[in-house]
């Protein structure tokens, strides 16, 4: 059903597809990393990106990079990825020019927070609407300026990642919250159940044992994940579970304070080190597992705890932040509060107890659910714009053109 | 009239509705419908609806809700009163649907399968509900054009939530606490928290006269379909000549045309009595629509008895004219001690005022009735508040000095700094905002002015607060169209600001707590655009035309009492009561000359914030 038949709205045609130009809208995406970047965003921009060149309104997507880890050679139809500039002018330079270049460009999607201001100048300067995604620490970290305040507030939509990044979101802007959508990160198929793999069990010598762990980044802006709380109380959880291993997946300049505080809780023998692991090894260090836990704090969404469900092993996150979504709300995992030893103690206490492993359970956060959300926000999207000069003028071209 | 809830887990990923988290919130409404309760499913379990009644039409166990249609395709949770339901169903019998029950509620169903969301402009009074459409996939919820019956509702981003009460929402222990500085600033500056905003920044209201698509990417804009100052707008630009005798009988037939609608009922209808014209004459046109036996009710102070104060000799005599059974309801000081705490729990959002409406509702259900008709809104629809007069003349007055730039502000902080203790903040404040209607309005009707904020809450929260609800621009946006002449101005600020979040919540809260479910024939679309088209013409301040209506003319003593306002001795109670001192604490409230209403405000919000 198109969301246009529901509101009714005058002006637009039912059936969505009928005011659209015959090479469809054209999107310009400012985004940090997409195609070729590491981590959640950059997957999360490739998941968003791909499902918009799908939705049936969309004719291309111009995607501008900051950053590209690696050069990427085949892309899905309709999307087209520039050179990364890594400078920051550069790049507000190079925006602009591509927008001014590639015209006619529809919509401008903005894939961060700090990219706002550049965004929202764009749509002025080309009078087109902005949608623009948040993702959590961004929000969470430092108080807006003025100026970001006023780019988020002219935004048409704001797609977050999480219920909680919404919620803090919509505490620093004064915007419709209507206009606001949650939009969660997605889990690749790779992730999913199976048995201890052999190589690893011998790697980190865990035949027999339990294993429990986090996956993160452990840089010093990272702390706030929780390794500290796990570490602080594992002696509690050794005198129960003598042969349980602490493994932490990752890497930074956090990992030192971490070794240090293992030793000094007397728990290094068990703590161990995974460091940095390869994109093709994770799905296997989830299956070696028993039991994730990350009792973060300031999670935006924490797309790590899909993956440990997906992998069907037990799951504890913290209650107080982004974590509660792909918990749901603790139908899927267990969530306790991060700042009390005690409850992390008993939860973490009663997965090892009983580390039965289910099917995959992040069946809901599968990529089909998040195409169809965009192909629904899309519509949605234009029917609310209408109310701009914009898209009124998007419109007009489009029935022009057709 | 009754109590709604509602759950649409809307987006992929939310949990399927919690038949819990949804009976908490229906069941925390238990004394707005204290006579039944219900609940309905989707399939799927992503819909649930609540319901709590109290039944006025059709009393049998068919008009139990949620109601769903024959085919199965569409659910109603309801509360309120549709006053022409009868006709609707006759048209729509006519063109074949096939009535089960004699309800309201099935009205909606059908009317809703014929005309879709435009049924909203067919239904005459107050009303708001939630609709499923199991074809669309998608909710429908509505509020009535005044905004009698309220709607709140609170989207997380994955699931929204809807109740007829804010404490309601909150019970069901999903929605988030955190405050809405909007909502805190709001009441400060204006007695009651101005909707949309509540004191939550997750729970909004459904503003009066609008509805909301909730589908399956979430809550859509508020589409406003109803607004009072487009009614005066449309009214001024249609007028025709009207001759005096014509006009006199017109607004007769309209008043008794309100009031027979409003008298709609299985069980009997009593009414409020005070002193004023505004109930007196609706008493007379209740008995001029044919009621023979009515029951009045009148609120009385031991203190006032023998002053001019004291409104029950007066009530007792507008009773024995039009020949009701008439009670005079005592309240003690010590009776309120006892209920305060009471008063506190049922208040749904801060707001100071709604403790006489509190006692006037316990003694009418203390006489058996579930029913009473109200004279609230005389005042706004015959321009009865002195802000009538004044704002105009203020606005008139200030309108060029309070167009040079920097000299409000400058005048504001001159006296401010050095003479604020020999001028009222309101004085100060004078130029900055005399200049235009919805400033004067402002200043005329504000409790704290913007920059006194500080000595009552936090500076952050007032800072945002204050830019995001943005007083001025919020008070100007309702009196958009703006009609010419002021009289009908100043009628839509006071109906879409005081009457709307003051008069309409708090006499909501305070009757539903008894389980009374009070009914306002002033307050009526269908009246105001009648009544619209007289004033604009003439811009009438007097409610002549209301105190003539009734075929048995009112008393002449009520007729030329001279406005009082109305008075309590609730006040020096307070004063005296050692639980409300809070505000001794703050200095700019235990200065000599602060005003009470001030000190009850912080106490409010103490009292509330902290529960």
């Amino acid at each position: 059903m198109c969301v246009g038949e529901t509101v009714g709205f005058p002006g637009v045609h039912g059936d969505g597809s009928s005011v659209v130009r015959p090479s469809g809208l054209r999107v310009l995406a400012l985004v940090t990393e997409a195609f070729g970047g590491r981590g959640g965003i950059a997957q999360y921009n490739r998941d968003f990106l791909s499902a918009l060149a799908r939705c049936d309104r969309v004719g291309d997507v111009i995607v501008l990079p900051r950053f590209s880890a690696r050069s990427v050679r085949t892309l899905a139809p309709g999307i087209r990825q520039l050179r990364p500039v890594e400078s920051k002018i550069g790049y507000s330079l190079n925006a602009l020019w591509t927008a001014i270049t590639q015209q006619p460009i529809d919509i401008v999607f903005c894939g961060h927070l700090n990219m706002a201001q550049l965004a929202a100048g764009i749509c002025k300067v080309l009078n087109v609407p902005l949608w623009l995604q948040v993702h959590g620490v961004e929000v969470f970290w430092r108080k807006l300026t003025a100026l970001e305040r006023r780019s988020v507030e002219s935004a048409t939509i704001v797609t977050s990642v999480s219920r909680h990044t919404r919620r803090r979101l919509l505490h620093c802007v004064g915007i419709d919250p209507s206009r606001v959508k949650v939009l969660s990160n997605t889990v690749d198929l790779q992730y999913r159940p199976g048995p201890k793999p052999n190589y690893l069990l011998d790697r980190h010598a865990a035949s027999g044992k339990k294993v429990l762990m986090t996956v993160s980044r452990l840089s010093n802006f990272d702390r706030y994940k929780g390794h500290d709380r796990v570490i602080r109380i594992l002696r509690r959880l050794l005198e129960q579970h003598p042969e349980t291993i602490y493994l932490i997946v990752g890497d930074g300049e956090n990992r030192p304070r971490l070794e240090k505080l293992a030793v000094e809780y007397q728990v290094a023998k068990s703590v161990q080190f995974a460091g940095l692991v390869t994109p093709e090894e994770l799905p296997d260090y989830f299956r070696l597992a028993d039991v994730f836990v990350m009792p973060s704090t300031c999670e935006g969404f924490g797309i790590v705890f899909l993956e440990a469900m997906a992998t069907g092993i037990r799951v504890i996150g913290g209650n107080k932040d982004g974590s509660r979504d792909p918990l749901c709300d603790g139908e899927l995992g267990t969530l306790v509060d991060p700042e009390s030893d005690e409850q992390l103690a008993s939860a973490i206490l009663a997965a090892l107890d009983d580390p039965a492993r289910t099917d995959d359970r992040s069946g809901r956060f599968k990529p089909e659910a998040f195409r169809e959300y965009v192909n629904a926000l899309h519509h949605f999207f234009s029917v609310q714009s209408c109310h701009s000069v914009a898209t009124q003028m998007v419109l007009q071209r489009e029935e022009t053109a057709a | 009239m009754c109590g709604i809830a509602g759950i649409y887990a809307y987006q992929y990923a939310a949990n399927a509705v919690d038949r819990n988290e949804l009976r908490c919130i229906r069941d925390h409404m238990a004394v707005r419908g204290p006579d039944g309760f219900g609940e309905w499913y989707s399939q799927d379990g992503r819909v649930g609806f609540g319901h709590r009644r109290l039944t006025i039409i059709d009393l049998s166990e068919r008009g139990a809700q949620p109601m769903v249609s024959a085919d199965g395709k569409l659910v109603v949770t309801f509360n309120g009163e549709i006053y022409n339901y009868r006709q609707l169903r006759t048209s729509l019998e006519a063109k074949g649907y096939r009535f089960r029950t004699q309800t309201d509620t099935e009205v909606l169903l059908h009317l809703y399968a014929e005309k879709g969301e435009a049924m909203v402009h067919d239904l005459r009074g107050m009303f708001a509900f939630g609709l499923w459409d199991a074809e669309k996939n998608a909710l429908l919820l509505a509020r009535d054009p005044y905004g009698i019956k309220p709607l709140y509702y609170a989207d997380d981003g994955w699931t929204l939530r809807f109740a007829s009460q804010v404490k309601a929402l909150l019970a069901g222990e999903k929605v988030s606490r955190d405050p809405e500085p909007a909502g805190w600033v709001g009441f400060c500056l204006f007695g009651s928290v101005p909707e949309p905003f509540t004191t939550y920044q997750e729970i909004r209201a459904l503003p009066a006269g609008s509805t909301l698509w909730v589908d399956r990417v979430g809550a859509h804009q508020t589409k406003q379909y109803f607004s009072i100052a487009n009614t005066y707008c449309q009214a001024q630009a249609g007028s025709s000549p009207v001759y005096e005798e014509h006009q006199q009988l017109g607004a007769r037939e309209a008043l008794l045309d309100s009031v027979r609608h409003h008298l709609v009922a299985d069980v009997p209808v009593g009414a409020f009595l005070s002193s004023g014209i505004d109930s007196g004459a609706l008493v007379g046109l209740m008995r001029d629509a044919g009621q023979q036996e009515i029951q009045t009710v009148t609120v009385a102070f031991e203190e006032f008895r023998g002053s001019s104060e004291d409104e029950a000799p007066i009530a007792a005599e507008v009773a024995s004219r039009y020949g009701t059974r008439h009670t005079t309801r005592v309240v003690t000081e010590q009776e309120f001690r006892n209920d305060l705490p009471k008063i506190i729990e049922a208040m749904d959002q801060p707001t100071i005022d709604g403790l006489n409406t509190w006692f006037v509702s316990k003694a009418a259900r203390e006489l058996g009735l579930k029913v009473a008709i109200s004279g609230l809104g005389g005042d706004e629809l015959f321009g009865g508040y002195p802000s009538f007069r004044e704002v105009p003349l203020c606005v008139r007055a200030l309108a060029i000095p309070g167009r040079i730039p920097g000299l409000g502000d400058l005048t504001r902080l001159l006296i401010s700094r050095g003479l604020s203790h020999f001028v009222n903040p309101k004085a100060a404040g004078l130029l900055k905002y005399g200049g235009s209607y919805a400033s004067a309005y402002f200043l005329r009707r504000g409790l704290f002015m913007p920059w006194e904020l500080q000595a009552v809450m936090n500076a952050d929260t007032a800072r945002l607060g204050l830019r995001r609800l943005n007083p001025i621009r919020h008070i100007e946006a309702l009196l958009e169209p703006k009609p010419t002449n002021s009289f009908c101005r100043v009628a839509v600020l006071e109906s879409s600001l005081y009457m709307r979040n003051q008069l309409l919540r708090d006499t909501d809260w305070a009757s539903m707590a008894h389980s009374l479910e009070v009914r306002v024939p002033l307050v009526d679309s269908i009246l105001l655009s009648q009544f619209a088209r007289i004033t604009t013409k003439h811009g009438s301040q007097s409610k002549r035309p209301l105190a003539d209506s009734p075929r048995i003319p009112l008393p002449p003593k009520v007729i030329e009492r001279p406005k009082t306002g109305f008075t309590t001795p609730i006040q020096s109670w307070l004063q005296r009561d050692n639980r409300t001192q809070e505000w001794r604490r703050v200095p700019a409230l235990a200065a000599r000359k602060c005003a009470w209403a001030r000190r009850w405000a912080f106490q409010v919000s103490t009292a509330t914030a902290a529960a």
